[in-house]
């Protein structure tokens, strides 16, 4: 662990002896990193992290990945994106490799971006009411922050088609820290889809970070799926700005990972928002999914759904953190959480906790999780009616994700959602091939 | 078609079933009475292949081979089927994606080419119709809210459309009124022909009126202790099971 971070601030250090073009930017780096060494890495005793042992990620050791020289190969990308009517981004280790041109949306290289920006702007950005309470993962990306993309949809615009972010990772123990800054324009709709995947069985240390700001009356539908290799440790934070009449629905699909911590932070700030949050972790082998969900209620009339379900094979294990805070300014909130898992073996396992704090009078919050195994009168009746074994299983393991659906609007969304769910069922050994 | 011979079952170390006999030739109707508890709801199970019994003795030969080491499925796919007393509710799968995905699965394994959803849904509309159910279970998730009758008449649709040839129909009247039970009488008649055998396990008199037995045996504490003819129905129905219980 001291190595860890000894080696980290190594790495940060070079990093800003080549990053000197914006004082404010270096000024803001060191102080998140000060703020990094402050909380120091965690460990179990860590409330927030107490049922996520790091313990194994602390023995790498990384290197920091300053440019990507390999060529981008399109081919790479899975035949079932490629194929889909969309604009693409690609992005490989970070660095914006190609982007589309679109009266309806711009997009940057994300220094570029911060670069050309006023300190007021900057300061939206980065030090935005909502970036508050964010544990050691989002101080580092600031640290560090540089890479990634700014996209920005201009308002009163209907996308003409999804954009899709791919995201593709190809080196052996490197640090990637990525961050996205997503721009939408006041009634603006659209979907932006983030996929992610790398060379296979790479060991890797990703620090993603996606920060949507949604101006009034913005309708946006967001997909995550992150399929990267299953050694590599994966650190994500979705961070949300919502101002009023704005409704965001944001869709995860976690895969890859040997750890994968999944941090959602929506900010209701306008009246009037709403937030879907959804997201399905599937986990196989000795493989770590942590989901810590903090939806922040600040003014009043708004609603939030959050629906996590996991899938746990193996010896997997799966956290789900719910952390609701409604601010007492936030009357009549209507937050709903669940969390439901089906443990497809009994030596995979689950930790839910929910976390309530609500300081207004006039509210409506609950919250439910459940955790189970397939019904053995279910499979039974399936199996009665000359369905087999397997397949009784998975028809009963696909209705138990297909509860999420009912959430999704866009069918291109939902589509590719099931695609990627019915992959992993092959990929898993619970489907077989068509 | 079917021989049970000498079954003795357990259950959790309880002696359930003690050396049940019972055999069942092509086109027959067999009916089962007995009093609450005594095994029936068992019997079925276990021809259905249930996998929480212990078969400790005897037997069951479908078709002169023994099944006891065949899965649910298997049996299924030969043509056993066990309407439920108790359906179970699935909810997320569709009834009618789960009635194309048994009959699927059951004509796969006769080698025939599966149904397509257009043929499928064809087939359905006419056997529901035949039920006087509506249209509107076929799309919902199965069994999940259904009321007691309904759940009855849908294990009964899923008989028409699977066509087994021994049919087994624990309590399948219980919960059904009047103008239901008739249907659900009609619609198994319908199904009755020379090849297909029927064991209809209930407590009343009354189902046997419109579907009628060849023979009616009554079941208490795991043996059979009598058979007869449709008439011993009716001795029931006055008598009780009580002079039948040393
Ligand atoms: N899982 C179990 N564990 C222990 N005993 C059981 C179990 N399942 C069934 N039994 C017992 O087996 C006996 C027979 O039950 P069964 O359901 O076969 O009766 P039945 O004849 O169908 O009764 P009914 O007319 O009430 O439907 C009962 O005493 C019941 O309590
Ligand atoms: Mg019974």
């Amino acid at each position: 662990m001291k190595d860890f971070e000894s080696n980290l601030s190594n790495q940060h250090e070079s990093f800003l002896s080549f990053e000197n073009k914006s004082q404010y930017l270096n000024i803001f780096r060191k102080k998140s990193f000060d703020n990094f060494r402050k909380q120091g890495l965690p460990s179990l005793l860590d409330e927030d992290w107490r049922f996520t042992d790091l313990s194994n990620f602390y023995r790498n050791e990384y290197k920091h990945l300053d440019s990507s020289d390999i060529e981008f190969d399109k081919n790479i990308v899975p035949k079932h994106i490629k194929s889909l009517d969309a604009h693409f981004i690609y992005v490989q280790d970070g660095k914006l490799i190609e982007s589309p041109e679109s009266e309806l949306f711009e997009i940057n290289d994300l220094s570029v971006f911060l670069e050309e920006l006023s300190e007021d702007k900057l300061d939206f950005f980065l030090n935005s009411h909502s970036e508050k309470n964010v544990d050691f993962t989002y101080e580092l990306n600031s640290a560090f922050i540089k890479d990634g993309i700014h996209l920005e949809i201009k308002k009163n615009t209907i996308l003409d088609k999804p954009i899709i972010l791919i995201n593709f990772y190809s080196s052996d123990l490197s640090h990637i820290s990525t961050r996205n800054i997503i721009e939408v324009g006041a009634l603006s709709e659209g979907q932006i889809i983030e996929y992610s995947f790398s060379k296979p069985d790479i060991n890797f240390f990703l620090n993603k970070a996606t920060s949507f700001y949604l101006s009034d009356s913005s309708n946006i539908e967001h997909l995550s799926v992150d399929e990267s290799s299953k050694n590599s440790y994966i650190f994500s934070n979705i961070k949300i700005n919502q101002n009023k009449n704005s409704n965001f629905t944001t869709d995860s699909i976690l895969i890859g990972g040997r750890i994968y911590r999944n941090n959602v932070h929506p900010a209701l700030k306008g009246e009037g928002a709403n937030s879907n949050i959804l997201g399905l972790y599937m986990s196989t082998n000795n493989q770590h999914m942590d989901n810590y969900m903090f939806v922040e209620h600040e003014q009043p009339n708004c609603g939030s759904r959050q629906l996590y379900k996991g899938l746990l094979k193996d010896e997997s294990k799966g956290v789900f953190h719910g952390r609701i805070l409604v601010h007492n300014a936030a009357q009549k909130t209507d937050a709903k959480q669940t969390n439901r898992n089906l443990l497809l073996s009994d030596k995979a396992q689950v930790d839910t906790k929910p976390q309530l704090e609500i300081y207004a009078d006039d509210v409506k919050c609950t919250h439910g999780a459940t955790t189970g195994q397939l019904d053995p009168e279910a499979l039974y009746y399936l199996r009665a009616r000359g369905i087999e074994f397997e397949k009784a299983k998975l028809i009963m393991i696909r209705s138990f994700t297909e509860e999420l659906l009912e959430f999704i609007k866009s069918d291109f969304i939902l589509n590719l959602h099931k695609k990627t769910v019915e992959n992993w069922f092959i990929e898993s050994n619970l489907a077989e091939m068509e | 078609m079917l021989e049970i011979k000498n079954l003795h079952a357990n259950i959790e170390d309880k002696k359930i079933l003690k050396g049940l006999n019972l055999s069942i030739g092509k086109g027959e109707v067999h009916s089962i009475m007995g009093p609450n508890g005594s095994g029936k709801s068992t019997l079925a199970s276990i021809l259905a292949g249930k996998e929480d019994y212990e078969i400790t003795d005897g037997d069951i030969l479908f078709n002169g081979e023994s099944i006891l080491e065949m899965s649910p499925e298997e049996r299924a796919q030969e043509g056993i089927f066990l309407a439920f007393q108790y359906p179970i509710e699935i909810p997320g799968v569709s009834n009618s994606y789960f009635l194309r995905e048994a009959l699927n699965s059951i004509r796969k394994s006769k080698g025939e080419d599966p149904l397509k959803p257009v043929e499928f849904i064809k087939l359905a509309k006419e056997k529901i119709k035949h039920l006087k159910m509506d249209e509107s279970l076929l799309n919902r998730s199965l069994n999940e809210g259904f009321s007691g009758g309904e759940k009855k008449r849908n294990e009964i649709l899923q008989m028409s459309i699977l066509n087994p040839c021994m049919s087994i129909l624990d309590e399948t009247d219980s919960g059904l009124d009047i103008d239901a039970l008739q249907i659900v009488a009609n619609g198994v008649n319908a199904h009755k022909d020379a090849n297909r055998s029927f064991l209809v396990i209930t407590h009343y008199q009354r189902l046997l009126n419109y579907i009628v037995p060849d023979f009616v045996h009554v079941l208490v504490g795991g043996v059979i202790v009598k058979s007869g003819d449709k008439s011993l129905a009716l001795e029931l129905e006055s008598k009780g099971y009580s002079w039948l219980e040393n």
